[in-house]
């Protein structure tokens, strides 16, 4: 329908997880204003550790048609409804942080006041005992949650899955929206002398794939955002010092899954534990500065709840962002644009984000308005920026003084945009509000009381109902939670149950 | 172990309008040991906080939260429901927009998951900004055929989702918010302003008002209107003026005319300036808004209707509407024109984040800090809003062109290149009903990225699915009268039996 427009021809570059969503997203949701070529070589590996998501994959994967069941199947995917965080603010305690909230407020009071108050005076459980997604966590049940506004409507859900799968299920569904495939390595990158413009990608063999609009998801190489433009990069390594993973699957130990990922604290970073259908994923991620990779590896061994099936394999990261991740006619998706570290899963939504962002504001008329350009990276700023505050708040909220890396962490100077928020939560309870980008009142409430960074001073209004009426209301709301989770079927079985999700090998 | 904080014991407010009034209640509900005293000083024509008939959806959940019953002021307050604003003559001379409110345009924010845990409009399910989605409402197919009813409380309807804008008689709302006050032990002192006693912290002691002596308090709240008599003492003359872009400095009030049941209210742009509409039991309420260049006798000349009060106005707001102990809420905090209804709208807001931020003893400077700066988000949104109003393609044929804030050229560029309406912290309207109101004041949507993606089949699909949504509403919906009649008392003010203007 309407008038031909000449089709803007988009040369996406990389076949990681980026580069086949970028190029899913973009045959699947703009047939009449491009084409898409994706160049990738078998000579370079993916990355491909997002193996834990968030629930907006699910809005990704149901625009572009892809059936829910197929998906799981391809990618050996179970359900997840959080991160389970171990050992973060002080060894031996762990919290959920859900995708879900807790209580609902009363009164224009947020629930966690009242859970203050009452946990003041001896009337209040564990926070997560007051969040539908941590108790069915904690039992490891699972069913999809309601489309009301009632109290099964306060969870989402996402996947874990096998990375690895993921980017080749997203390549089958690519190609068959008409994404062109070319193999090979990229030697040369011809520019426009006038504009600055990339025009082609030339590959060792001579071949030339020449283009209008270019989407560098070369990963951390950020072969065209990063060495042919040269755009900036910000550094964030003093505030996340993390820059290694080592990461190794193993078998299941249990027939029982997990509906959640888990997170545990380590002395120079963290380890990451998910389950899939056939296996389960485990990783180190560390500092450099304040362990060796030999040492990393044995660690991740030692912890492996199964046995190993892979020798660990160690992945090199940097923290931060690309001052501009839409340059020229270039624009950075995954890797390519930015990194943050997998704590709180979310590299592949700031790849989906990104792509969101581009198909809004894709090229008009053949022609890259710059301020759709400015649009752009103000939006993965933001995003980003958010994400990186989120993250700096587990290391930061922590009483661990057991290793270097921890002292460095606990004591280090965060960003402002950062020390703002905590210091407000301390003195009066409150959570700066924002209502786009990731991470609401509910996720930070999760980690700062989880962490055991509690606040000095609470509303004043939750003292004044009779304690005996709210603590009734609380035990209420627990029952009611006790039972919607008792009513659930256990995360395998719901599996089970759908055997159309299940890959032919699994469980 | 986290504390609970020491409340505040003595609140006291300075106003004698509506807004001061609920605010009294409101304070009462949510501190029942505190003393809540109401200073009511005379009424300032020229705030229109106070002065509003009518509001925005929020205000209905508002008074919900604050115990003020819906019920009651359609039937003792002369209440009625606007489902619709039209804008007449904005695109073009003979044009005429539509915008409808909330839920229903916004349907996928349904759940409690998708409202409270992030990742704004890209949520789990299949979210997206499509502007063009906005310009056919259910609201405006039950305002075309004059049938609506609030559907009772507690089951499912066809009317779901319908959000509509309360109106009534001022007088009689302000009697019913004065019997809950009343009711709630609220301390009215009235007088006026003589002084007052400022205190080691930037903010106020006490203030002394005529015949009544002094006043002390934890915290004042101020809503006395555009002098902001209080928030003055303790922020000086810090104010953001919006006369650049807002080009209004007088409005002509008609003296009411007939009553009028309708489910719109109109604002028409006319030679002299913008002539807004609210239809109201208790009469048809008539506002000329005009710029510098028209004369007095032009404007009356204008105004359909025998001329009752004009009021001269200079909007714009305070950097920061909460200094010390001193809160400023409504035209003390924000002033300008009755235009989209937001002048209670925006008060009530405030308001709602005053009781959400409420503090202890003492003040937080940080809670301070954030209460502004999401109060001033606000404010930035409604004059974005009015912005946006004076810039549409006749306006600027009326009033000349004004400075548009960067803000609003933004928006203006994503929705008409684009088609896409950018997010914005504490805005009055939610992207979809921007996108409304942007089409109804004559800005074209550009096309979305997507468009032409989606194929025909797909588009008459929706459409065929929005005609049966529409059916089912016109099939459940009585006749708007019939609802009014039957439901409420009648107030003794007989109603034209003509649904249109």
């Amino acid at each position: 329908m309407g008038e031909a427009q000449a089709r803007l021809r988009v040369v996406v570059l990389g076949g990681g997880t980026a580069g086949w969503m970028t190029a899913a997203g973009l045959a699947g949701l703009l047939p009449h204003r491009c084409t898409v070529d994706l160049i990738e070589s078998e000579d370079i590996g993916i990355v491909g550790v997002g193996e834990a998501t968030l629930p907006h994959i699910r809005g990704f994967v149901e625009k572009l048609g892809i059936d829910e069941a197929a998906f799981m199947k391809a990618t050996h995917a179970t359900y997840k409804l959080g991160i389970d965080f171990r050992d973060f603010g002080r060894i031996g305690e762990s919290y959920i942080h859900p995708f879900g909230s807790f209580g609902e407020e009363v009164g224009s009071i947020g629930f966690h006041h009242y859970w203050l108050e009452m946990r003041r005076q001896g009337l209040a459980a564990d926070l997560g005992e007051y969040s539908l997604a941590v108790c069915a966590a904690r039992a490891n049940r699972f069913a999809p949650p309601a489309q009301d506004s009632s109290l099964a409507s306060t969870y989402g859900y996402a996947y874990q899955f096998d990375a690895t799968l993921f980017g080749p299920f997203m390549r089958e569904h690519a190609k068959g929206q008409g994404v062109r495939r070319h193999e090979g390595l990229v030697v040369d990158v011809e520019r426009d002398p006038a504009s600055g413009n990339v025009t082609a990608l030339v590959l060792k063999d001579g071949r030339r794939i020449e283009g209008d609009l270019f989407v560098d998801c070369s990963g951390f190489r950020s072969v065209l955002l990063g060495q042919t433009l040269d755009e900036d990069w910000e550094d964030w390594t003093h505030w996340l010092p993390c820059d290694r993973a080592a990461a190794m699957p193993c078998t299941h130990r249990t027939a029982d899954l997990r509906p959640y990922t888990i997170a545990t604290a380590m002395p120079a970073g963290w380890r990451w534990q998910i389950p899939l259908q056939h296996r389960m994923g485990n990783g180190y991620v560390f500092s450099s500065a304040h362990l060796g990779e030999e040492e990393a590896c044995r660690a991740l061994v030692a912890a492996a709840d199964g046995d190993p099936l892979a020798d660990p394999r160690i992945l090199k990261f940097r923290p931060g962002r690309r001052k501009h991740s839409w340059s020229h006619n270039v624009i950075g998706v995954g890797l390519a644009s930015g990194f943050l570290e997998p704590l709180e899963s979310t590299s592949i939504y700031l790849a989906q984000m990104a792509i969101t962002y581009l198909i809004e504001l894709f090229p008009d008329g053949g022609r890259i308005d710059p301020r759709d350009r400015a649009e752009f990276n103000r939006l993965v700023d933001m995003e980003y920026d958010r994400v990186r505050d989120f993250l700096i708040l587990h290391y930061h909220a922590t009483t661990r003084d057991d290793s270097e890396f921890w002292n460095h962490v606990r004591t280090m100077q965060v960003p402002d945009s950062l020390a703002g928020k905590l210091e407000l939560w301390q003195r009066a309870a409150r959570i700066e509000k924002y209502s786009d980008g990731l991470f609401y009142d509910a996720s930070w409430i999760a980690v700062y009381v989880g962490q055991g960074m509690l606040p000095q001073a609470h509303d004043g209004r939750t003292a004044l109902p009779d304690p005996a009426r709210v603590a009734g209301a609380l035990d209420r709301l627990r029952h009611e939670i006790g039972r919607q989770v008792a009513a659930m079927p256990g995360h395998v079985a719901y599996l089970n149950s759908e055997r159309a999700r299940l890959a032919d090998t699994a469980v | 172990m986290s504390a609970p904080r020491e409340r505040l014991r003595r609140v006291c407010i300075v106003g004698g309008g509506q807004v001061a009034v609920l605010t009294a209640v409101a304070m009462r509900r949510t501190l029942p040991d505190c003393q809540v005293v109401l200073v009511g000083t005379p009424a300032d024509p020229g705030a229109y906080a106070d002065r509003a008939l009518t509001a925005l959806p929020f205000t209905n959940a508002l008074h919900e939260r604050l115990g003020v019953d819906e019920q009651q002021i359609v039937a003792r307050a002369g209440g009625s429901h606007r489902l619709v604003q039209r804008y007449f003559g904005w695109a073009a001379p003979d044009s005429m927009g539509t915008m409808a409110y909330g839920a229903e345009l916004d349907a996928q924010s349904r759940t409690r998951f998708a409202r409270e845990w992030g990742g704004g409009p890209r949520n789990a399910g299949s979210g997206g900004r499509v502007a063009g989605s906005a310009a056919h409402s259910l609201a405006e197919v039950l305002a075309d055929a004059g049938r609506f009813a609030v559907p009772p409380a507690g089951q499912a309807t066809p009317l779901d989702g319908i959000d509509f804008g309360l109106r009534w008689n001022g007088p009689a709302y302000r009697d019913l918010l004065v019997a809950a006050a009343q009711a709630r032990q609220v301390v009215y002192v009235p007088g006026t302003l003589e002084g007052a006693l400022r205190d080691a912290a930037g903010g106020l002691a006490s203030i002394t008002v005529a015949g009544q002596g002094a006043i002390e308090a934890d915290l004042f709240i101020d809503c006395s209107g555009p002098a902001g008599s209080l928030i003055a003492l303790v922020a000086g003359d810090a104010w953001h003026d919006w006369r650049p872009c807002l080009p209004v400095r007088h409005l002509f009030h008609a003296r009411p005319g007939q009553p009028l049941l309708a489910l719109e209210d109109r604002a028409t742009l006319v030679p002299q300036g913008w002539l807004s509409a609210v239809a109201g039991r208790d009469g048809l309420h008539l506002v000329l808004g005009y710029g510098e260049k028209v004369g007095e006798a032009e404007a009356r000349a204008a105004l359909p209707g025998q001329p009752e009060a004009l009021v001269e106005i200079a909007p714009g707001c305070r950097p920061e509407s909460w200094v010390g102990n001193v809160v400023a809420l409504g035209d003390a905090a924000a002033w300008f024109e009755p235009l989209a209804h937001l002048n209670l709208d925006l008060a009530h807001r405030q308001l709602a984040l005053l009781l959400e931020m409420l503090p202890g003893r003492p003040i937080e400077p940080l809670e301070r800090a954030e209460y502004n700066r999401r109060a001033a988000l606000m404010a930035a949104g409604v004059r974005d809003v009015l912005a946006l109003h004076y810039a549409a393609p006749q306006a600027q044929v009326v009033f000349g062109q004004q400075v548009l804030p960067e803000s609003v050229a933004h928006m203006l560029d994503q929705f008409t290149r684009r088609g896409r309406v950018p997010f914005r912290e504490e805005a009055p309207f939610a992207p979809a009903e921007m996108a409304a109101l942007l089409l109804s004041l004559g800005y074209p949507a550009g096309k979305g990225a997507q468009a032409g993606s989606h194929d025909a089949a797909e588009a008459a699909a929706a459409r065929r699915a929005f005609d049966q949504r529409a059916q089912a509403v016109l099939a459940f919906a009585p006749p708007y009268r019939d609802f009014i009649t039957s439901g409420a008392q009648a107030t003794g003010n007989p109603v034209t039996d003509d649904l249109q203007y």
